[in-house]
Order: structure tokens, then sequence, then C-alpha cells
């Protein structure tokens, strides 16, 4: 049996030792100071969606060709798009509006697994809070608009895949056109061979 | 030094004399030093109010390694005022069937004994606001006006946890007071005065040339400050005797319904009680405003017992953050059974150091006097709460 | 006369307060214990009990008997009144609010007249008795020292059986409520 009173000194002794040692020992103290001190976030970190273009200018870059799957596959529907159209009515591949709501986006990443043109892709900006509840929560084609070098600065691996793949799409889409070409004039070369040299049989 | 002594008292006498010498008549001149007194009295205190309320948030957080408040103004200083914006500009709520007139009072009566007390602590040297022959007995009869206003809140606020806070308070005020009042007594018993000026001028001088006299360092002085902490702390309903407020049980106890400035009002005298009695329990078994070495006694009375004061109530937070809430029975049988009796043994043991000399010889008779209760006390206590190591049925 | 007592006013105040500080006390504890009487609302008959309680404590205060005052506030709001209020919340907590059983019928006349006896009755005493014919000692107030040493000297013997009959009856309020408990 303890002499009274031991625990309460012990119990004591405790809080004093965190108390002094959280002024000595600085890895006691695990709170990280956030707007001086910035968590150094994952790579393939992600907050809401934005759009990819290539080049300098975003309208001309743009990857998005107003396919709208995104737009139906989006589980929350947080995701607008309006295709543009020439002043001849023709639909152009291009999005005219293109508006996602990230008070709606869940983040799921579904829009970026399902886009065939590398077009819409996770940024990892999370300060996205604002004075304005409905408004500034709504990113137009130009605020979703970002540049290949900016997804290159946020996702260096997953970019570089990418662009690895848009590669390889464009020489297998271009050996393609050339082997049809090739066919093309082949199949033309024979067709006039065969307008010159009739065959015997025909007769 | 000297100078700075007297720094208090010397700088309102030279703004009188120069209100004197404006002709300002000798009795409106009485009257604008009591005035003067009171405001800085009071203006101090505030001053303590606002820096504990972010200091304790500050200790809190440390003792659990994290930084506390440190965004409003440097290392957080500002954080009072950001408090006082935000409770100003809050809405004051009064429940539609509370009863409007006491819902109304209770906040102001919980704020007049708070600052009535402070007239009667010895600031320092020859600095005693009122200068009373019975001002320990002024201090506990006016502090008795407390439990009126949280009956007040309580009853007032038509709720039932404010209802059930405020018994819960007024049962442990009761209780907790008559050791608190034991324990005084030993230190104006043997100080031979009610007057607070005399108790510490009673513990002034130093054994062997550097050990205080203050009565803390007698074994019946030591146990009769321990009471007397522990009943303070459930004066002041803080931790671990915070039940009224329990927020696990009862939301907020008699603050449930008050809001606003009210609720300010009602953390501010809470606050300011409890500075009181820190400063009771300094006068009272600390040596005041003496200082605790020879050499130290060149620093200014004041400013002793404004530290003392500071440490006693920084000792109250670490205590906050060590020792959880005790349950209502516990509560009362720990005053009835462990401290009011204890309080007895240091009464006695007090008597015994007295009648048996004052010197080494009643320093260990009064130990004995006081350790033996302890002990028998404390060890029937912890046997009946004793806990047996946890044993799992279902799952090993 | 109202310029005279303005003139007080600013050239003593100290006075002028003085006077006042004797008056209020005493009229707010009428006012109170009426109050207290007269109120349906049982709490705030309490209340207003609580608050004569103070008043007559700073009466004392205010007549210089120091001593008795704050015995009377710590006493008295400390410790009675706030046991009236546990027996009031206690009890009945369901008829708090409107309690009209009082003040019908003989209630009042009764009431009047039992205070007037006790009135008299204490009046009488209080003229026949001896201290009536003393000269008033003047208003110089009894030191807490002195009262101590009647209490511990003169009074030791009325000192003890007082406390006696407390330790009695405390002991008989426990032994009750564990009897209560074992049952």
């Amino acid at each position: 049996m303890n002499f009274p009173g031991i625990g309460l000194l012990k119990g004591f002794v405790v809080t004093a030792r965190n108390f002094l040692g959280s002024y000595v020992e600085k890895d006691r103290l695990t709170t990280r100071q956030y707007p001086e001190e910035r968590p150094k976030l994952p790579e393939n970190s992600r907050s809401f969606p934005f759009l990819v273009f290539d080049g300098e200018d975003p309208e001309a870059g743009m990857r998005c060709v107003a396919c709208k799957i995104c737009e139906k596959e989006c589980p929350p529907q947080c995701i607008y798009i309006i295709q543009d159209r020439d002043a001849a009515g023709k639909p152009l591949k291009r999005p005219r509006i293109f508006d996602i709501d990230i008070s709606v986006c869940m983040s799921c990443q579904i829009c970026v697994e399902v886009c065939p043109f590398e077009s819409i892709r996770m940024d990892t900006d999370y300060e996205l809070s604002s004075f304005d509840r409905f408004g500034s929560l709504v990113l137009d084609k130009s605020k979703l608009l970002k540049s290949n070098a900016y997804y290159h600065g946020i996702h260096p691996t997953e970019a570089s895949e990418t662009d690895a793949r848009i590669e390889a799409d464009r020489k297998k889409k271009e050996a393609a056109a050339a082997a049809k070409a090739e066919a093309a004039r082949k199949a033309t070369a024979e067709k006039a061979a065969k307008a010159a040299h009739p065959p015997e049989e025909t007769k | 030094m000297e100078l700075l002594e007297r720094a208090p008292v010397e700088l309102k006498n030279a703004f009188l004399r120069v209100l004197g010498s404006l002709g300002v008549p000798e009795g409106m001149l009485a009257i604008l030093s009591a005035v003067l007194i009171i405001g800085t009295v009071i203006g101090v205190f505030l001053g303590l109010f606002a820096l504990m309320s972010v200091m304790e948030r500050k200790i809190l957080a440390r003792v659990q390694n994290r930084y506390g408040p440190n965004r409003a103004g440097p290392f957080g200083l500002f954080q009072p005022v950001a408090d006082g914006i935000k409770m100003l500009t809050k809405e004051d709520l009064v429940p539609r069937a509370a009863d409007k007139v006491v819902h109304f009072l209770a906040p102001v009566v919980m704020m007049v004994p708070a600052l009535l007390v402070l007239a009667i602590l010895p600031y320092g040297r020859d600095m005693v606001p009122v200068e009373l022959e019975s001002g320990i007995l002024f201090f506990f009869a006016v502090g008795a006006g407390t439990e009126v206003a949280i009956f007040m809140a309580g009853w007032a606020s038509n709720n039932k946890y404010s209802v059930l806070g405020a018994m819960r308070a007024i049962a442990q005020m009761i209780s907790y007071e008559i050791p608190l009042v034991i324990s005084a007594v030993t230190a104006a018993m043997i100080a031979g005065s009610l007057s607070p000026s005399v108790i510490v001028a009673a513990q002034g001088g130093f054994a062997a040339g550097f050990l205080p006299h203050w009565f803390v360092t007698t074994p019946w002085g030591f146990t009769a400050a321990l009471l007397f902490y522990i009943g303070a702390l459930a004066e002041s309903n803080r931790s671990p005797f915070d039940l009224p407020e329990g927020e696990s049980e009862l939301v907020a106890g008699h603050l449930t319904e008050y809001s606003g400035f009210k609720y300010a009002t009602f953390f501010m005298a809470e606050y300011i009680g409890m500075f009181a009695i820190c400063g009771m329990f300094v006068t009272l078994f600390l040596g005041g405003w003496q200082a605790p070495l020879p050499f130290l006694t060149v620093v200014p009375s004041w400013i002793w017992f404004f530290g003392k004061v500071c440490f006693v109530a920084f000792t109250m937070v670490w205590v906050r953050a060590t020792l959880p809430r005790l349950r209502v029975d516990h509560l009362l049988a720990f005053a009835w059974k462990f401290l009011l009796p204890m309080s007895f043994a240091a009464f006695l043991s007090a008597a015994c150091w007295h009648y048996a000399g004052r010197g080494p010889a009643a320093w260990f008779l009064s130990l004995v006097v006081v350790g033996i209760p302890y002990l028998v006390l404390g060890l029937s206590f912890t046997s009946r709460f004793s806990v047996s190591r946890r044993t799992y049925l279902f799952s090993e | 006369m109202i310029c005279e007592s303005l003139k007080t006013c600013f050239d003593d105040p100290g006075k002028f307060l003085g006077e006042w500080f004797v008056l209020l006390p005493a009229l707010v504890l009428l006012l109170a214990a009426a109050a207290a009487v007269v109120l349906r609302n049982l709490i705030h008959a309490t209340l207003c009990l609580t608050l004569s309680f103070i008043a007559l404590g700073i009466l004392f205060i205010a007549l210089g008997a120091e001593f008795v005052g704050f015995v009377q506030l710590l006493v008295y709001v400390g410790a009675v009144a706030m046991l009236i209020v546990f027996a009031i919340l206690l009890t009945r907590p369901e008829r708090l609010a409107k309690s009209d059983t009082a003040l019908s019928g003989l209630g009042p006349a009764g009431g009047a007249l039992a205070g007037f006896v006790t009135l008299g009755v204490l009046l009488g005493f209080l003229f026949t008795s001896p201290i009536a014919k003393k000269s008033l000692p003047g208003p110089a107030s009894a030191p807490v020292a002195e009262i101590g040493h009647a209490l511990m000297g003169d009074y030791k013997a009325a000192l003890i059986v007082v406390g006696v009959l407390l330790t009695a009856a405390l002991v008989g309020a426990a032994v009750l409520a564990m009897e209560d408990k074992n049952s």
C-alpha cells in the first residue's frame, strides 16, 4: 500500500514534465503551424479537377473536345458542358462552357479516368475558401484551364506518363496514317496498273 | 528601490496634491483618493484576469504538448481582446420562460462579492485599501454572496441543467467552506488577529538567516495551506471540483442559459474571485508581501505579492491540467470525511505548536499531531477507493 | 435647504454619505422584509429574505458593530438562506411557481395578530428590562479581540453549552440520515 497522496504527486510530475518538456524538446510539439509551415503533400494527392492545355494559349491548346463523357460519368453531376458552335451552327470540337461546381465535386477522379483525350486532371490546390458562398465555388473554363507545365509541376510522374502516352498515340496515329496512305497509294497504283494492262480473262 | 516600493502610494498622493492645490475641497479629495484606490485595484485585477484567460489556455496547451493560442498579437497576448469583442458582439439570449429580472441580476450579484473581497487584501507594505480589524471574517462573509448569485442564475434560467448545476454548486460550496474557514482560522489564531495585515506581519523575518517565517513552513501551516488550497479550488469552482459546470453531465451548469456579456460577467467574476482567494491564500500562508529570502527584500513588496498570486494561480492551472473531475458523492465524502477532520487536526496541531514554544521541538510535535490523522484518514481512504487490476471476462 | 445639503455633499462627501449609509440599508431591510412576506413566488420571497439579511448585516456594519455584521452575513446569507433554498428546491418543486395556499381566509389576520403580539411582547421586555434604564454607551465599536476574550472568558460556559447542543444536533442529523440509508 502506498503512502497516501503519492499517486497525486506522480500525476503532477507527469504534467510538469510535459509542460517543461514542450519548451525544450521541439519534437514533442506535433502541431504544424499551418500558414507558416505547409505540409509537403504526397505526389498523388488530389483536390479538384482542372483542364490541361498545351502550349501558350489556353483556348488554342485546349485538349478537351467537349465529348461530355466526364459530364455523363460524374457521380455527383458537378460538371456542366456546352459544346461550341461556329457561326453556321456547326458543332466544333471544343466546349463553349465548361463549369465544375467544386462544392459538389467529391474528388473521386472518375472524370480523369474516363477522359479519352488526357484533358481533365486532378489539381492539388486546397486553399479554396472564399467569402462568396456560391459564385466563387463554381469554376468556369477560364479558371479551370491550366498549362501542361503546371501539370508537370504538381504531378511530375503522372504528367510524363501522360505526355509519353500522347506522344506514342500520336506516333501510332502517324504510323497508321502513313500506312493507310501507303496502302491507298499502293491501291491507286495497282488500279492504275490494272487500267493500263487489263486482265486477259475478262475478255 | 525605496522609491519603487512606495511608487503606487506616492503617485496617488502627488495626484491628489495637484488637485488640492487647484482648490478641490478636502472632503472631495478623500472620496477621490478612495476612487483612485478602487480603480487601481479593479484595473489590476481585470488585467490579471485578461492575462490569466490567455495564459491558462497556453499552459494547458503546453501540458498537452500543443502551442495554445498564438495567433492574436505577439504570442497570442491579444487573445483576451478578441474574446472580449466576441463576447460583446454576441446576442444576449434570455429564455422565454426565464425569470427575467433574476436572470438579469444574477451576474451583477456574482460580481459584487468578487470585487468587494479585494478591499481587505494587503497588496504590499502599508498597502491595504481598507484596514479592517476582522478582515478575514469580511472576506468569507462577503464571499458567501457568490452562492446566492449562483442559485439565482440556476433557478432563473428555468432549465433543469441550470438548477442541477446550481444545487451542486451550493452543496459543494457549503461543504468546502467549512474546512476552508477552519484552516484560515489556524493562521488567524497563531497570528492572534483576524486582520490580514497583522497576519502578514506575523510571518515576517527569517529563521537561521534564510528560512522565511511563513506559516507554510510549519507542519500545521503546510497542512492548513493544503486544505485551504483545496477548499479554494472548490470555492472558485475550478477543476477538479468543477462539477457545477461539468459539461459532460450538465451542459454548463448554471451558465447554460447565459450568453454574450452576461456570460462574460460570470466568467470575469469567477476569475476575479479566484485571484482574490489566491491573494487570501498568499496572505494567510505564503507570507503575503514578504520576500522569500533576506537579500530579496529590496524588491518592492507589491511585486512579491502579485508574483506569489500569479504563482498560486499557475498551480491552479497545473492542477486543472492534471486531475480529472470528481464524482459528486466522492466530492462530498472527501469534504466531510477527509478535509473536515484534517482541518481539525491542523487546528489542534497549530495549538500544540504555539503552546510547545514555537521552536524545533514544537515543529516535530505539530508534525506528529498532524501526521497521524493524515496517515489514518489517508490509508482508510486509499483502501476504500483502491482499484484492483481490471480482469476481462470475455477478451484476453 | 437643498442648497445646504448639496454644499455638504461637495465639501465633505464622507459625512454626507455616512448619514445616508445608515438610512439606506434600514430602508432596504424594511422593504425587502415586507416583500418577503407579500410576494407570492416562493423563490422571490426567499431572495427578498436574503436581501433583508444582507441589508441587516450592512446596517450592523454601518452602526459600528462590524463583527456582528460580518457574522450576520456569513451565517444568514451563507448558510441559513442557502438552507432555505435547498429545502424549497428539494420539496414540492411543482408548486414553486404559484404557492397560493398562504394568505387566504383567516391567514393574514392571524399572521398580523401573531406579529403584533410578538412585537408587543418584545417591546414590553425592552422597556421594562434594566438595559432600557442605562444610558447608551455611545457608538464605540467593540473590537473583535474583546468579543473573543469575552466569549472565551466570562461566557465560556455558555459557549461550551451551545457547542455541545449544536454537536448533538449534528450527530442526531447524521444518525437520522444513516438510518434512512440502511432501511
